[in-house]
Parts: C-alpha cells; sequence; structure tokens
C-alpha cells in the first residue's frame, strides 16, 4: 500500500493545467470591460411613422458608416407617433449635439431626384447629420425630410413670401441669372399673412448677391407674352421649366442696397415683368373715394402726381361697401390705391412711407386733391390723377377701412358742366348785334343786285330773241327739204351711185383675175377643166 | 464483499500508449517507453479545470453571433438559440430540434454530467459506480456529436460565397463553441473512471 502515497500527495499539488480557465476567465472578464467601455450612448428618436423601422435591424449611419441600431421602436402614449430607441456607438457620442439631426432614409422617388435606391434592397435606416451646438442631447425629433443643407454648412437663410405656391417646393433651386446658388429648404403656409413661405438658403460665396434691393420671382415654366410688339417667351433653365424654380436680381432701376442677413424676409413676384412694373418694396394704401362712374378704372391703373407715375389703383373697395352697409343715398364708391415712395426717387424705404403720408396729410389742407381722368380717349381708361387744386372747398384727411382717405373732386362729366358754364359766358360776350346789323347791309345790297338783273331781263330786245329765233330755224328746214326722198336732187344722186358701184363690181373681177393669173394680161386666158371622180388604185 | 483484485493493487500499471501492464516501479514502459502511471496524472483537476474552461467559453458562444449573414451590403449576425428560433418560425422544426439538441443540450448535459462525475467522486452515493461508468461512457461517446453547429457554419462560410450578393462569415461565437466542444472532450479524455472504482475500494475498506 505504499504505492498509493504519491497518488493521494499530488492532489494537493497545484496543477498547471487550471491556467487555462483562468486565461479563459481573464479573456471574458477583458471582453465584457471592453465591451462597457466601448458602449455609446443610448438616445430616443421620434417619428410620424416607424415605416422602415425595425427593432435590432435598422442601422443609424453618418456617411454610410454604421455608428448605431435601432434597439427598440415603441409607440407614443398619444399614438401621435412613434419612438425609436437607438444605441450608439462610443464614436456617435461627441456628435450628439442639440442641432443633431436624424431623419429615416427610404427610397425616395421625386420630380427632381431619386435617392435612396439602395434601401429598397437592403432596408431603411436612420441618417444624421452631426450638430455644432454646445448643449448635448439625448432626445431627438426626426425630420420627415431629408434636410436639404447640411448644419453650419456657410449661407444665407431667407424667408420669401408669396401668394400662391406655383410649383416650387422643397429643393427646388434658386437661381441668380441662370446660374444655382441656393435650393428652397422649406415651403409652409404662414396663416397669419395668409401666404406661402418659402424659406430658402443661398450658398456661401452667393449670399453676397442678396442685397436689400433684390427680388425674387418665381422663374418655373415658361411665360409667353402676345402683345402688339410680338410673341415674348421667356424661360429658365430646363431643370426649373421641368421642376420649378426661383431667381433673384437686381432691377436695374434699383441701387446696390444693403447687404441682407439671415432671416430677412422678401416677397416673390410673379415673374420678371413683374418686377419691372413694381420693383418697390415699400409703399403704403390710400383711399379716394368718387361719387362719379367709375367705369374704366380698372385694378393696375395708373396713379399720377401731376402726370408722374407714383403708385397704382389696387382695387375697387366694393366688398368694404357692403360691409359697411349701403345707406340707399348714393354714397360715394371708395377706391383703394397703392402708392411707392420709391417711385419718385425718395429712398425706398418705411420710413420714406410714413413721411410721404404725413406730407399727404398736410398736403389736403393746401388743396390736395384727387380727381379722376380719362387716359384714353379711345378705350376710356381712367387714372387717378393726384395735384394740388385752387378754389377747392376746404376738406380734412379722414380714414376709411384703417387708410388714409385723400378728398377727392369732381371731374369728369361735372367739370364738363363747368367748361360748358364758362363757354357760354364767352359766348355771352360776344357782338353779336353789330354782326346782326353787318350781316343786314350784306343781305340789302344782295336785293340790289337782284333787282337791276330783273330789270335787265325785262329790256324790249331780250323780249324779241325767242320770234327770231323761231324764223331762222323755219330758213334751215327748208333748205334740207331738197334733200328729202322724193326730190330731185336725190334722184340724181342715186343714180350716179348706181352706176359707181357697177363700175366698181367689174374692177373687182378684174383685180381677182390679175391676182390669180398676173400673166392674163399678156396670155389668152386658159379655162380649166373638171375635176373627174376615180376609183381607188 | 471481498476487495476485487486490481492491477493497481499488486503494484502494476497500465500503459497508456500501448496498454502494456508493467510495475510501476519501473516508471518508463518497457515495451514503449512512455512514462508509467498507475492513475492518469492529475485527473481530477485536470478536468475541472478544464470543465471550468468550458463553462466559462460557453457564454461567448451562447450571446455573440454564431454566424453573420451578409445580404445585399446589409450584415445581420444570428445567435445559436436565435437560429434555432428562426428555424422554429420558419416551421423546420426537425432541423431545428437537430440543432437544439446538438448545440445547446449535448454540450450542456456534457457539462453537467462531468461536474456531476467529479463531485461524487467524493460525494457520490456509494454503490452507483456502475451507472456513472454508463454516464461516463455515453458522454465520451456523444460529446463529438455537438460540434454539428460548427459544421454547419464551417460549410456555409465555404459554400455560399456570392460575393456581395449573400455571404456567410463566423462570428465569434464559432470559436468559442468549438472551443467548448475541443475543452470539454478533453476534460471527458482526461478523467479517469477508475478513480471511481477505487475512491467506493477505498471507502469500503474504510468501513471494514
Amino acid at each position: 500500500m505504499t504505492d498509493m502515497t504519491p497518488a493521494i500527495s499530488s492532489k494537493h499539488r497545484f496543477s498547471a493545467v487550471w491556467i487555462i480557465p483562468l486565461l479563459a476567465a481573464l479573456i471574458g472578464i477583458w471582453m465584457v470591460i471592453h465591451t462597457l467601455m466601448n458602449e455609446g450612448p443610448t438616445i430616443t428618436i421620434e417619428f410620424h411613422t416607424a415605416e422602415g423601422l425595425e427593432a435590432g435591424k435598422t442601422k443609424v449611419r453618418l456617411l454610410d458608416v454604421d455608428i448605431g441600431l435601432v434597439e427598440e421602436v415603441t409607440l407614443k402614449h398619444d399614438l401621435s407617433g412613434v419612438v425609436a430607441k437607438v444605441k450608439l456607438t462610443l464614436q456617435a457620442k461627441p456628435l450628439l449635439r442639440e442641432d443633431t439631426r436624424f431623419w429615416v432614409v427610404r427610397a425616395r422617388v421625386g420630380a427632381g431626384s431619386v435617392s435612396g435606391l439602395g434601401t429598397i434592397l437592403s432596408g431603411a435606416y436612420i441618417e444624421m447629420s452631426p450638430g455644432e451646438s454646445e448643449t448635448r442631447k439625448l432626445a431627438y425629433i426626426g425630420l420627415e425630410l431629408p434636410p436639404v443643407t447640411p448644419v453650419g454648412a456657410p449661407g444665407l437663410r431667407l424667408q420669401v413670401f408669396s401668394d400662391r405656391a406655383g410649383s416650387l417646393s422643397t429643393g427646388d433651386a434658386v437661381l441668380f441669372r441662370g446660374y444655382e446658388v441656393g435650393r428652397v429648404e422649406a415651403v409652409s403656409f404662414d396663416t397669419d399673412q395668409r401666404k406661402v413661405r418659402f424659406d430658402i438658403f443661398i450658398d456661401a460665396p452667393f449670399d453676397q448677391l442678396v442685397s436689400s434691393n433684390s427680388r425674387f420671382w418665381d422663374s418655373s415654366g415658361i411665360h409667353i407674352n402676345a402683345s402688339a410688339s410680338g410673341l415674348d417667351v421667356k424661360m429658365g433653365s430646363l431643370d426649373t421649366i421641368l421642376l420649378g424654380g426661383m431667381a433673384f436680381d437686381r432691377p436695374p432701376a434699383l441701387p446696390e442696397g444693403e447687404p441682407a442677413t439671415n432671416g430677412d424676409v422678401f416677397n416673390l413676384y410673379q415673374s420678371y415683368d413683374d418686377i419691372l412694373q413694381n420693383p418697390y418694396r415699400h409703399g403704403t394704401y390710400f383711399v379716394v373715394s368718387f361719387k362719379q362712374s367709375l367705369r374704366g378704372l380698372n385694378p393696375g391703373a395708373p396713379v399720377e402726381y401731376r402726370g408722374i407715375r407714383i403708385g397704382r389703383v389696387e382695387r375697387i373697395m366694393t366688398k368694404e361697401i357692403a360691409r359697411q352697409g349701403v345707406t340707399g343715398r348714393g354714397d360715394p364708391i371708395p377706391v383703394l390705391l397703392y402708392i411707392e415712395p420709391g417711385r419718385i426717387d425718395i429712398p425706398d424705404t418705411q420710413v420714406a412711407v410714413q413721411q410721404m403720408q404725413a406730407m399727404i396729410e398736410t398736403g389736403v389742407s393746401r388743396g390736395l386733391r384727387a380727381t379722376l381722368q380719362t387716359g384714353s380717349l379711345i378705350t376710356g381708361q381712367q387714372l387717378i390723377y393726384i395735384d394740388y387744386f385752387e378754389d377747392v372747398e376746404p376738406a380734412e384727411v379722414s380714414t376709411f377701412a384703417n387708410h388714409i382717405e385723400i378728398p377727392t373732386i369732381e371731374t369728369g362729366i361735372g367739370r364738363l358742366e363747368t367748361q360748358v358754364g364758362s363757354f357760354l359766358e364767352k359766348l355771352n360776350t360776344l357782338p353779336l348785334n353789330q354782326t346782326v346789323a353787318n350781316a343786314n347791309s350784306t343781305i340789302r345790297s344782295a336785293q340790289e343786285t337782284l333787282e337791276s338783273v330783273n330789270r335787265l331781263l325785262n329790256n324790249q330786245g331780250i323780249q324779241n330773241l325767242p320770234t327770231e329765233l323761231t324764223a331762222t330755224l323755219a330758213d334751215l328746214q327748208q333748205t334740207l327739204d331738197g334733200f328729202s326722198q322724193g326730190g330731185a336732187m336725190y334722184q340724181d344722186l342715186r343714180s350716179s351711185m348706181r352706176l359707181l358701184e357697177s363700175t366698181i363690181e367689174n374692177l373687182e373681177a378684174l383685180s381677182n383675175q390679175l391676182s390669180a393669173n398676173p400673166n392674163a394680161l399678156i396670155f389668152p386666158t386658159r379655162i380649166q377643166e373638171d375635176p373627174q371622180p376615180e376609183a381607188n388604185r | 464483499m471481498t476487495t476485487p483484485v486490481t492491477a493497481f493493487s499488486k503494484g502494476l500499471a497500465s500503459c497508456h500508449v500501448c496498454l502494456k501492464l508493467a510495475p510501476v516501479e519501473q516508471h518508463y514502459c518497457p515495451r514503449c517507453g512512455e512514462a508509467l502511471h498507475a492513475r492518469k496524472p492529475d485527473s481530477l483537476q485536470r478536468t475541472m479545470a478544464l470543465l471550468i474552461t468550458a463553462s466559462i467559453l460557453y457564454v461567448p458562444a451562447n450571446i455573440l453571433p454564431i454566424m453573420i449573414h451578409d445580404q445585399l451590403g446589409t450584415s445581420e449576425p444570428s445567435t445559436i438559440l436565435g437560429g434555432v428560433i428562426l428555424l422554429i418560425e420558419l416551421g423546420s422544426i426537425p432541423v431545428a430540434l437537430v440543432i437544439f439538441i446538438a448545440s445547446v443540450m449535448v454540450p450542456l448535459g456534457k457539462l453537467f454530467t462531468m461536474f456531476y462525475l467529479c463531485w461524487s467522486l467524493r460525494h457520490g452515493p456509494p454503490g452507483s459506480e456502475r451507472q456513472r461508468t454508463v454516464m461516463y461512457r455515453i458522454t465520451e461517446f456523444i460529446g463529438k456529436w455537438s460540434m454539428v453547429d460548427v459544421f454547419v457554419v464551417a460549410i456555409l462560410v465555404a459554400l455560399v460565397q456570392l460575393g456581395g450578393l449573400i455571404a456567410f462569415r463566423p462570428g465569434a461565437a464559432a470559436l468559442a463553441f468549438a472551443g467548448v466542444v475541443i475543452v470539454t472532450m478533453i476534460a471527458a479524455e482526461s478523467f479517469d473512471p477508475r478513480l471511481m472504482w477505487d475512491m467506493s475500494a477505498k471507502n469500503r475498506n474504510n468501513h471494514d
């Protein structure tokens, strides 16, 4: 049994084999620590819909590098959307800022672009646009559409308001003389202003092109204008025809202007011609009321001050009349005018507009009145004419529908009456009596002349003239009677004529023979035989 | 009960290589020159160490993906249990059963059996040696079959390589799982079932 001893003692010896589990355990622990160390932050992103999002499958990518995974997709409490819980890698941690943006990349087929086709096969993923803000954040609201411009791109963000959306949509180009310098970032509707709002972004070197005097217009599609001067077709690049676009430029009539700053507001004109006609940004409304007929006064009709155009007729305020109630006493009809100080070289600013308002208010007390004038006698177009008039009843500036009302004086028919009156007055002062006396003496001398003519006609010689004429005519008749059918003269003439006729006949026969046979004069005439009928040979 | 006559009690040891019975005093096998041991040296310790290694390896083998499936640029990792669940969902229950038995039940069963055998050397109920030997035999036999999962991965990786379209890559768990299988096989190999009989003989002697 002594042999048992080594076997028992060996059990207390520490075998080298224990290194193996120790190593395995160490590697295991190291792996766990490594994983924990590389554990990235977990964030939540809200989306409207979980379309394409799959827990455990959908990746989060930045520049096509996987930086995270959607771990869980749950519904929001109020069912207004979904919340995706996303585990990001450690390297994505410094990218999570206040303005970091997330959106789902799916296959999108738009008019202008086709994107994310790869996701049809591989499934959607969440794209991230890193932020630059100082503050950190762990809960985000995802964008529904990919952002057009990355965060921090240098450039200028502007707002452009329009009455109509037209064919402009997110991503459309903003052109400067046909070159793309920016794009429409968002289109929304401003319910307060009842206008479509375009948020546009102008890329960095081109933001200098935008000034306070820049004007934006919708360059989509083709503008065709047929007029007496011919057919005028205007169009932008093919892109803007098909997809729409916005262009801007400084109208040649305007000075350089101040450089634009972020958030500046502009209006969108419907066409470039619109801008040329209305290149001014600031203006104000006035009201004028007329008791006359407004036939021929159309919206857009000129408003002139001593023949210089200072604005246009906006519209005839028929709605406001109805709202105020018709009194049935033939109330004057208000007309809304839009007057722009920029048109008469006053600076195109809001301050100038206020100055002009004040100017008009003081002007009214000095006789500034608006009148209705006929611009064209043929078409009957009317215009509003503002000027200082003398001898007008004093009037005061009032307001109508929150606009300053300029008092008016009557023109047209009203004015015609005064003109006719003055004409008649002039007529009254004419020396009519003297004229009539002159006329009387003229008539008298004419009468005398006629009387002397009458006396001449009553003379004896002139009375006998018809009898003498009759005798002469009878003599003439007698002479002619000698040549009548039964007269001797007639018979002689007749026989002579017959003789002459037979002589001429003989002469004719001779001349015929001579022309056929010229030698008949010398040789005797041979008589030709009659032709005999023959049979066919 | 009389103590059975064993080679060990006669001071003889069987050579590990050529199984020649030779006196232990000689230290080396007279036939092949291999070192002679009455029993496998440090059998219990080695077995225990390897079993613990296998247990540690078993954790990443099940947590990490065993296979990564690249399809059109999207890589989709799958774990062993995930694969089984996927197969059940797809309706291939027999295949799922095979993989579940080969990859989950067998390695686990082996680990537990081996732990039990090691523990029973000291604390096992007396008289159950025959039963425990059967357990050992089964464990030893069945051990190699748990490599099925590793083989599946190896075959798929070798066969399905259609460039960027579809491709399979082995995950980290494949290595760990192969480690589990190999380590448990070595553990079973290093376990000396004769120790069970030695223990029962010793117990009996102590009782006598």
